[in-house]
């Protein structure tokens, strides 16, 4: 703040305060006496939005704090490995990969990876957490040991150091699935066993009792940070100066920032501003027309549009068990009377490149290549909304106009009235409701009686569940995964884990291919199962190719545009040194996620 | 009984009734979020069951809904139907154990901030929102009052410049205002904090920066908040005031020829009795939070916390909030009623005539 601002400063107060003659309070920032300097504080935020909660490692995701729940944070407890979504590698974190195949996957665990209280992380820290669900069906990684048949551990030596070696054995009956095992593997954080086993004998075995402890800075941890305060304004991590992966990846660098504060923002604008000010130094919320906020030092990856690096697909999901969107006719007129560059023009305010037929983010990333153009053209559906009344009347769909001309409702070929469709989207996610707002649009347009079905969030995710919808607006993958794109077309697609309309099922909202019908395509399926166990690169390209024909051909759902991951935005007002598209040293994710963390060990103070 | 003592008769009526619709307050504050059919354990599951198989996720669902309360509890086992689900606890079932646990000072745990205890979030958020509220609205009525009956009273260019700047305020909307705010003083000018209760690189203690820096932060909400109050404050007390300069009273008290600053004392008195029912209503429901200002500005207090539990059915949370509320509206009425006792002649004349009686 210059002295002219605080002139202008005092002048409005004292104006403000002059309208009722009584004292306003005390103009003048606190940087002086603060506790963390901004020269050596960076300030991130948008990934915790509550108030605190608790700081164990071991409660349900959903219940803990940022950094500790919600997703692949390493700062604080580490993953064997951290996923490098730019190219694909896995990098070294408390382990390291040394081979991966259809049956195993073997680890070096770090000799030098150590916990905060000085004992080695071994093979039972990571045997603990990965096989906690052999003993608590409920706990937050039960799943992971679903995967595999058992964790093998070996003594071997590393140029003369002793190395426990882990080999996760591929479980083959059923799940038989070693890209969720890597998936397990870069976002399972290992917690310190000797401390946590410990707490499941004090408290007789009770998984619940043992989430409920309450965990603070003082917590045995492996990461470069701990937690340092938290309220509900904010969470306080600070550096560990003797973190060991300074000495064993980064070359004996400390990551530069001594304190990182994540402040916890009510509204989506106060990121923006913040932003703006250099109040804030990194975020990841949606934030319109990002490039008028340019000139105030708000930057993207790329700097020009699409700006963000795209990572993910907002789908519309069909209800296949109910007419008229049981039939793939007017699934693919809905996706060719979609205007899809409106879609990315309006309401994602242009941050996605233009979209092509097929679940596959066409030019994208590593899965860009599994993209066939001639598939695209010949089996796809783009937006054409000529093409879309064409197969409208071609398959006896006739739309009821009323006496002014506006849509009254549809028909189908034995002349029933159709029911209007609503679509199904959580309330006040504003680009959200864009999306379905012009999709509607271009639906009645071509003469389907689509409209809005905006509903309170609370509402949405037991609704998205248990398929209670007409059509939904959703995103099957939230970060790129080493299963990626393959996870995407489960999630979409597969028909293994069927639950009828009104149970819960984590994938297919719409009950696509219902297993016990007429219709079933077992060829989906199989193609599911196949392709995490192929290793072929050009047999995975084939199966890629196929299923991604059997799902534009089908349409059970449509691809609206190809999103970031994350919306990656950084100020360099007072701290330089963030990877662009320019210099891609890490992937465009916050300085937490994966393997991104190592932009703290890049950053450096603006001048 | 209680015949030669009118006043505390009339005292001991009011606590009666009010403790009746604190009673059915607090039984409608439980019952009216259940009515939904949307289950606030499902909506915890639409969250966090995504990879989990459909057996983790029902012994997941069984857990919580356990620990919410939510379903029979025989010798800490779940009480089963045939089919093996679990039996729901009915409403009042429910509300026993919630009035039990009431009792005892416990609010329960918060469905949504899990594990935190109800009373801890209430703990942290209260006085903020008390920080906020109760100088705003106090100094907004008491402002906005003397300004308006000075309008009343006045009239002429006082009343004309006066009236419509009132009008303004009044009707803009909060986040208008407050956003207006932001962008001139926070943005354009860049004097005021945008947003926060303190300076980002803070936590709250009892040291003089903290102190200085939450009144710094202070200033934007603050006003935000007042000129609206005042502005509507002023206005109600204008027209009670025109109202009340045309009643036979007040003519024939000019008849008598009292001097005028006894004739405003009377007609302030008078005018002030629906003035002060708001202010007890605005002092009983300020404990809910200025839920517009908190967001605008990312202010601590209630108002965030009490959406985001009505949004997500969190039972504990809602039901804890509401009984603040409740109660301190209960509090702030019954204390007007008391003091209204005191001040309407009416209403005392009233008590005179039962003394009669």
């Amino acid at each position: 703040m210059n002295r002219n601002f605080k002139f202008k400063g005092l002048i409005a107060g004292a104006l403000l305060c002059g309208l009722i003659g009584c004292g306003g309070g005390e103009k003048k920032e606190s940087d002086a006496g603060s506790p963390f300097p901004r020269s050596k504080t960076l300030y991130l935020a948008g990934s915790q939005w509550g108030d605190p909660t608790t700081f164990n490692p071991m409660a349900d995701v959903w219940a803990s704090t940022w950094p500790v729940g919600k997703g692949a944070f390493n700062l604080v407890y580490e993953p064997l490995l951290s996923f490098n979504a730019l190219d694909g590698k896995f990098e070294p974190c408390l382990g390291s990969l040394v081979s991966k195949s259809g049956d195993e996957i073997v680890i070096d665990i770090n000799p030098e990876a150590t916990w905060s209280d000085g004992q080695r992380v071994s093979a039972a820290d990571v045997k603990f957490i990965f096989e906690i669900g052999r003993r608590f069906k409920d706990a937050p990684t039960a799943i992971n040991a679903e995967y595999f048949t058992e964790i093998k551990v070996e003594k071997v030596q590393n140029n003369g150091v002793e190395t426990e070696r882990l080999t996760f054995v591929v479980e083959k009956k059923v799940r038989n699935n070693p890209l969720i095992i890597l998936d397990h593997i870069t976002q399972t954080r290992i917690v310190p066993s000797h401390i946590w086993e410990k707490a499941l004998a004090d408290n007789g075995n009770d998984l619940s009792a043992v989430q409920k402890i309450p965990v603070d800075g003082s917590a045995v941890v492996s990461g470069p940070y701990k937690t340092e305060a938290a309220t509900n304004e904010k969470v306080v991590l600070k550096r560990r100066d003797d973190y060991w992966g300074n000495k064993a990846l980064f070359g004996g660098k400390k990551p530069v920032p001594e304190f990182i504060i994540h402040p916890i923002f009510k509204s989506n604008d106060a990121f923006s501003i913040a932003l703006q000010k250099g109040e804030l130094d990194g975020s990841q919320t949606f934030i319109p027309r990002i490039w008028m906020k340019q000139k105030d030092g708000v930057k993207t990856w790329f700097d020009q549009a699409p700006y963000f690096l795209a990572g993910a697909v907002p789908i519309f999901v069909m209800n296949t068990t109910k007419a008229p969107t049981n039939d793939k006719n007017f699934r693919r007129a809905m996706a060719a009377a979609i205007n899809y560059n409106d879609v990315k023009e309006l309401a994602v305010s242009g941050y996605s490149p233009d979209i092509q037929p097929g679940l596959i983010m066409a030019g994208i990333g590593i899965e860009g290549k599994y993209f066939n153009a001639d598939d695209a053209k010949q089996f796809g559906v783009s937006y054409d909304p000529e093409r879309a009344k064409k197969i409208l009347a071609d398959a006896g769909y006739k739309s009821v106009y009323k006496a002014d001309g506006t849509l009254d409702y549809m028909t189908d070929k034995k002349g029933t009235k159709l029911p209007t469709l609503f679509i199904k989207s959580p309330a006040g996610w504003s680009d959200w409701e864009a999306i379905v707002t012009i999709a509607v649009k271009g639906l009645r347009a071509a003469g389907i009686d689509a409209r809005e079905g905006f509903v309170d969030a609370s509402l949405y995710w037991p609704a998205r569940g248990s398929g209670d919808f007409d059509i939904l607006l959703t995103k099957p993958d939230n970060a790129v995964l080493p299963s990626t794109p393959w996870s995407r077309f489960f999630n979409v697609m597969t028909s293994s884990t069927w639950r009828p309309i009104g149970q819960n099922m984590n994938e297919n909202y719409g009950r696509y291919n219902n297993p016990k019908s007429k219709e079933f395509n077992p060829m989906v399926e199989k193609l599911l199962k196949e392709i995490p166990t192929l290793s072929d690169p050009a047999k995975l390209s084939e199966a890629y190719r196929a299923l991604n024909k059997i799902f534009m051909i089908e349409q059970p759902a449509i691809p609206l545009a190809y999103l970031p991951e994350q919306f990656y935005e950084f100020s360099e007002t007072r701290w330089t040194g963030w990877p662009t598209a320019a210099d891609p040293y890490a992937p465009p994710l916050l300085p937490w996620v994966g393997a991104s963390t190592k932009i703290l060990w890049q950053l450096q103070l603006a001048k | 009984m209680l015949k030669q003592y009118p006043t505390l008769r009339y005292i001991l009526q009011r606590g009666g009734w009010y403790f009746i619709t604190f009673v059915v307050a607090v039984a409608i504050n439980f019952y009216l979020p259940r009515l939904g059919s949307n289950n606030p354990v499902k909506i915890i599951m639409g969250n966090t069951s995504q990879g989990l198989s459909s057996e983790a996720v029902k012994e997941k669902e069984e857990k919580y809904l356990k620990e919410f309360g939510l379903v029979k509890v025989k010798n800490g086992n779940i009480v089963r139907n045939e089919d093996g689900s679990p039996v729901k606890a009915s409403i009042l079932e429910q509300f026993i154990s919630y009035v039990g646990m009431c009792f005892k000072g416990d609010l329960g745990t918060s469905f949504q901030k899990y594990p935190k205890k109800v009373l801890d979030v209430i703990k942290e958020a209260v006085p903020w929102t008390i920080a906020l509220q109760l100088p705003t609205i106090l100094f907004g009525w008491i402002v906005g009052n003397v300004l308006g009956a000075l309008a009343a009273y006045k009239r002429g260019i006082f009343d004309k410049v006066f009236f419509p700047i009132s009008l303004l305020l009044s009707s803009l909307p909060f986040f208008v205002f407050g956003m207006l705010l932001v962008y001139q003083f926070a943005v354009v000018w860049d004097c005021f904090p945008a947003m926060g209760g303190y300076a980002g690189d803070l936590i709250p203690t009892f040291s003089w920066a903290f102190f200085s820096s939450a009144a710094y932060h202070y200033v934007l909400p603050f006003f935000s908040i007042f000129l609206i109050a005042a502005g509507g404050q002023a206005i109600g007390m204008r027209s009670m005031g025109i109202y009340e300069l045309g009643t036979d009273y007040i003519k024939y008290a000019k008849w008598l020829g009292l001097k005028e600053t006894r004739i405003i004392a009377y007609l302030f008195r008078n005018a002030m009795l629906p003035q002060l029912t708001g202010l007890a209503l605005s002092l009983g429901t300020m404990i809910g939070g200025a839920l517009i200002t908190e967001m605008i500005f990312s202010y601590p207090g209630l108002g965030m916390a009490m959406l985001t539990a009505i949004q997500n059915n969190d039972y504990p949370m809602i039901q804890g909030c509401t009984l603040l509320i409740t109660v301190c509206v209960l509090i702030a009425n019954f204390t007007v009623d008391i003091l209204i006792g005191f001040l309407d002649p009416r209403v005392k004349a009233g008590l005179q005539i039962g003394k009669g009686k």
